[in-house]
């Protein structure tokens, strides 16, 4: 055999990089071809999702976030710094869920953290919260007149259901709706909702949604921001069944060694604040509403697209120290009517810290911050 | 039967353009005890390499056995005991550990009877004492000998060794000659390099000389001999006499020294020049007729010392 | 007797083509590897990982004031098993697995043992599916001895009972056994990419220590790519990014989908560099 041949041997190595890169880069692609459902209007789309009505499901569904944001180490919420901090501590990164739900007022989302759960279930009259590092569970009495709406004392971020709803609420003539084509998700056939903002304050450059072509649940939401390939959002299930999960899969028995507390739920628009939250690892915003996730009472300045939430109460003077405080130092200053204050801006989000302490967030750009603050209360 | 080791035009060339092997034709007779002969780094362990697979040919053939190398090496190797450039082992093993995984290695080696035959070719070298020590623990002459019986765990047709009798003692340089004429003796071609002429010259019936990569002569070692003539030689104070004397009847390519005279004494009889010297009155301290060694034989062909390329 | 008369009586007393022993190339390599006192002693250390830990843990007591899965050993020693497993993953596991694999073709070069073995012939392809053979289950010695060690250390020391998963829900201590092995298999699984990467590297040496060295660096690298944030795009090809997944089998049920991609990865790298170690080691000149 002559050098030659054997040097030939190198293109099977060479042939298998092509064979595994190729299967691992454009296999989910093959897998997610587009399939072939009638044509349906975008108004006949619509309609579907406000009626689409199921009576359980259970499922994986994972949530990709990638904000733009720097990544802050050690940004976890640090006293007198709430509002900023929370919204601020998006960090980009993956979550993975299961979640299940039967009607009318059972459900369960498992948080599946790096060798850890969090988890909430509610079988309709108790719910638990468990957080399997610190192996604490907590018991939450559920207020009778809650109990018809139980999802409230779940994370809606990662139900899809939930923030498609909350997304098409905000459909208005500032929007452009269209059905944009198919795909599969989770293994279904669905059609793609599109959502294109009419207006240019808005960093969000579309949303889509993905609904299923049987159930007309929504099985995804994707949010691409205005400039870039890469989504700034995307939530989807990747396995879904809408057979009805048992009775007993929302049933938690506190397990032996595990230290129970009681806790009544204060109200039913809250998020219960004893939910296990471990620091770093905020849960998503919904996409419309940003600073809604733990801050007090956040104002809402304008309609559609272009909103910004104020928060007041944010002690921007302790903000002098800390990855937070450097970052903040970095900032360009600005200053208008409404005052003087640093901008912090990413591809997806703009806030506004004002040096009396209040804070403007929206998915807008910075500019449309400024005209709003201008607006604002004081 | 075709000659069990044959190579065409073998060449290997070296990655940084140094030609290793030139143009090399084997021809190896069946039967034969063959000394590859040549200095080290005559290209002698190359050719080897190649003949077993171990380095490719940059270009020619070699055929071991009738059968083209290396594409039916997995045929031909069972059928071939070999050993190449030294003895390697595995040090924190016995000897007979040693033989076992060598064994285990060839697939056609029947695992039931593979203890019995490492005994043996253990016994077969003299290591029987020796065979659960640590290979660590082992001479040089050992593990030389310990080489020898990983050819020997198998019947083979053709042993292939890489200076066999390297690092022994004189002793052990014997009992590895024996072993090979004996081997031989069972019909098994030996092919056996070495730097050692006078190996060649005790054991083997043809021989190959190796220069610089490129084989100048191979023939029987009768026919290498034969073909230099024997030299008289005259050890005497009286040079100019005894050379005088010689011319005259008809020895050719003279030569004197201080004390000797020695030239090509052509068909005539050796005695009849003792007569004619004495008779000349040349005094004579010695005389006789002096048979070429293969050393003279290479330094005939290569035109060079032995140790010239060491 | 004439040297064609010798050859003729030669060919008769040939073996008739003996059977095909292939499988005893495969057991003798698994003797080379496990015989040797290197290989004992990294049994040995991976052995003691459970021991030290169960023994700091009995001395200094502590009662679930740690996170994961150390917290949970005081209550249930079968935790013992899967956390050892889970801290020897990142550095002890990889370190026993480079040892052995810079040295398998590597070191078989330097002692010159490779040539005798490729004139038996053991045949280069074969010769290397042996040493491949013998990694992977080196492997699954390695992280079945802490298995074991775990076992054994955990049930003498802390109580043992019906096992807590992440999910908060309680199986029996036969199915968190099976879980516990299971998580063994994977981590095994989980290092034969490394392993692929080392028999390369092996194959491009005669010098084991410079295999080894090479291997374990090729190792950080990677490890320190996976921490880089920056590089998001390429963590998923990276051998070492869901290592971590074998966590998801003590979840309730357990989850697969991250699993299922970590060994998918590792069967790519495994493709990878084992036909690049084939294609080295069947064209190399072997000196």
């Amino acid at each position: 055999m002559g050098v030659a041949q054997r040097s030939r041997r190198w293109l099977v190595p060479v042939a298998t990089v092509a064979v595994v890169a190729g299967v691992g880069a454009l296999g989910p692609v093959v897998a997610d071809a587009s399939p072939k459902l009638p044509t349906i209007t975008a108004q006949d789309l619509l309609a579907k999702v406000q009626t689409a009505k199921v009576d359980g499901l259970s499922g994986t569904v994972h949530s990709s976030t990638d904000l733009g944001l720097p990544a802050i180490p050690g940004m976890d919420g640090a006293d007198g710094m709430q509002g900023a901090s929370q919204v601020l501590a998006l960090i980009n990164g993956d979550h993975t869920a299961r979640v299940a739900f039967a009607s009318p007022d059972k459900a369960k989302v498992s948080i599946l953290d790096a060798q850890a759960e969090r988890l909430w279930t509610s079988d309709g009259t108790s719910a638990w919260a468990y957080d399997s590092s610190k192996r604490e569970a907590t018991k939450l009495t559920l207020p009778a007149h809650s109990k018809a709406k139980p999802e409230k004392t779940l994370p809606q971020s990662y139900d899809p259901q939930a923030v498609a709803k909350q997304i098409l609420t905000a459909i208005d003539p500032t929007t452009k709706v269209q059905v944009s084509g198919t795909e599969k998700v989770a293994g279904r056939d669905a059609y793609k909702l599109r959502l294109v903002p009419k207006t240019d304050k808005s960093t969000v450059g579309s949303v889509t949604l993905a609904i299923d072509s049987k159930t007309w649940v929504p099985l995804d939401v994707t949010v691409m921001p205005r400039t870039g390939n890469d989504p700034a959002v995307e939530l989807g299930f990747t396995s879904v069944s809408f057979d009805v999960p048992s009775a007993s899969s929302f049933t938690f028995t506190p397990p032996k060694g595990v230290k129970v507390t009681d806790e009544k739920v204060p109200s039913k628009a809250e998020r219960p604040h004893s939910i296990p939250q471990r620091p770093g690892n905020p849960s998503l915003i919904k996409p419309t509403k940003p600073g809604t996730a733990n801050a007090g009472k956040p104002t809402v300045i304008g309609t559609g697209w272009d909103s910004v939430a104020m928060i007041r109460g944010a002690q921007t003077g302790g903000l002098t120290g800390g990855p937070l405080g450097q970052l903040l130092a970095k900032a360009p200053s600005v200053q208008g009517s409404w005052g003087t204050g640093k901008i912090v801006t990413s591809k997806m989000i703009s806030a506004l810290i004002t040096d009396d302490g209040r804070v403007f967030v929206g998915l807008v750009t910075p500019d449309t911050l400024q005209a709003a603050a201008a607006k604002a209360p004081r | 039967m075709s000659a069990p080791v044959v190579t065409r035009g073998l060449t290997k060339r070296f990655h940084g353009g140094q030609v290793a092997v030139d143009a090399v034709d084997l021809e190896v007779p069946a039967g034969s005890v063959y000394g590859f002969l040549g200095p080290n780094g005559s290209g002698k362990t190359t050719t080897i390499r190649m003949l077993l697979g171990l380095i490719a040919p940059t270009s020619g053939e070699v055929e071991l056995l009738g059968e083209p190398m290396p594409k039916a090496h997995l045929r031909v190797l069972p059928r071939v005991g070999a050993l190449v450039e030294g003895p390697a082992f595995y040090p924190f093993w016995s000897g007979q550990a040693n033989l076992l995984r060598f064994d285990a290695a060839d697939r056609t080696a029947d695992p039931k009877t593979r203890k019995a035959r490492a005994g043996e070719a253990l016994e077969r070298v003299g290591l029987s004492n020796a065979a659960n020590k640590k290979v660590r623990a082992y001479s040089l002459g050992m593990r030389q000998r310990l080489a020898i019986a990983v050819a020997l765990m198998q019947r083979r047709e053709l042993l292939v060794l890489d200076e066999p009798t390297n690092g022994l003692d004189p002793q052990g340089t014997r009992e590895v000659r024996h072993l090979i004429r004996e081997l031989a003796g069972d019909g098994t071609t030996v092919f056996t390099s070495t730097h050692l002429l006078a190996e060649v010259e005790q054991v083997c019936t043809h021989a190959a000389v190796m220069s610089r990569g490129k084989l100048l002569r191979q023939s029987t070692v009768a026919d290498l001999r034969s073909e230099l003539r024997p030299r008289l030689i005259v050890r005497t104070p009286d040079l100019g006499a005894a050379a005088e004397t010689l011319q005259g009847m008809g020895v050719t390519e003279l030569k004197t020294s201080e004390e000797t005279v020695e030239g090509d004494p052509g068909e005539l009889p050796i005695e009849k020049f003792a007569a004619a010297l004495v008779a000349a009155d040349v005094r004579i301290h010695g005389f006789g007729l002096e048979r070429p060694s293969l050393e003279d034989a290479f330094v005939a062909l290569t035109g060079e010392g032995f140790d010239v390329a060491e | 007797m004439s040297p064609s008369e010798a050859t003729a009586d030669a060919a008769v007393a040939v073996r008739p083509s003996a059977g095909r022993h292939t499988l005893a190339l495969f057991i003798s390599e698994l003797r080379l590897v496990f015989g040797r006192a290197r290989t004992q002693v990294g049994l040995g250390v991976l052995a003691a990982v459970p021991l030290l830990i169960g023994i700091a843990i009995k001395i200094t007591g502590s009662e679930g004031g740690t996170d994961g899965f150390i917290g949970q050993i005081a209550g249930n020693g079968l935790f013992l098993i899967v956390a050892s497993l889970g801290l020897s993953l990142p550095f002890f596991l990889p370190t026993a697995v480079t040892v052995i694999s810079g040295e398998s073709l590597a070191g078989e070069a330097s002692l010159g043992t490779l040539r005798s073995l490729l004139t038996a012939p053991a045949g280069r392809s074969r010769l290397l599916a042996a040493k491949m053979v013998a990694l992977a289950v080196f492997c699954l010695a390695a992280t079945m001895t802490i298995w074991i060690s775990g076992l054994i250390v955990g049930f003498i020391l802390f109580p043992v009972g019906d096992v807590l998963l992440l999910s908060g829900s309680t199986v029996s201590l036969g199915n968190g056994l099976l879980r516990a092995f299971g998580i063994a298999i994977v981590i095994s699984l989980s290092l034969l990419g490394l392993a692929g990467i080392g028999l390369f590297i092996s194959s491009l040496t005669s010098t084991p220590l410079a295999a080894m060295a090479a291997t374990f660096g090729t190792f950080v690298v990677l490890g320190i790519l996976t921490a880089i944030p920056q590089l998001h795009a390429i963590h998923p090809w990276l051998l070492i990014y869901r290592w971590q997944s074998f966590a998801d089998l003590l979840r309730d049920p357990p989850y697969w989908h991250e699993i299922v991609r970590n060994l998918l990865l590792q069967a790519g790298y495994l493709a990878v560099f084992y036909t690049a170690a084939w294609a080295r080691i069947t064209s190399r000149d072997i000196t």
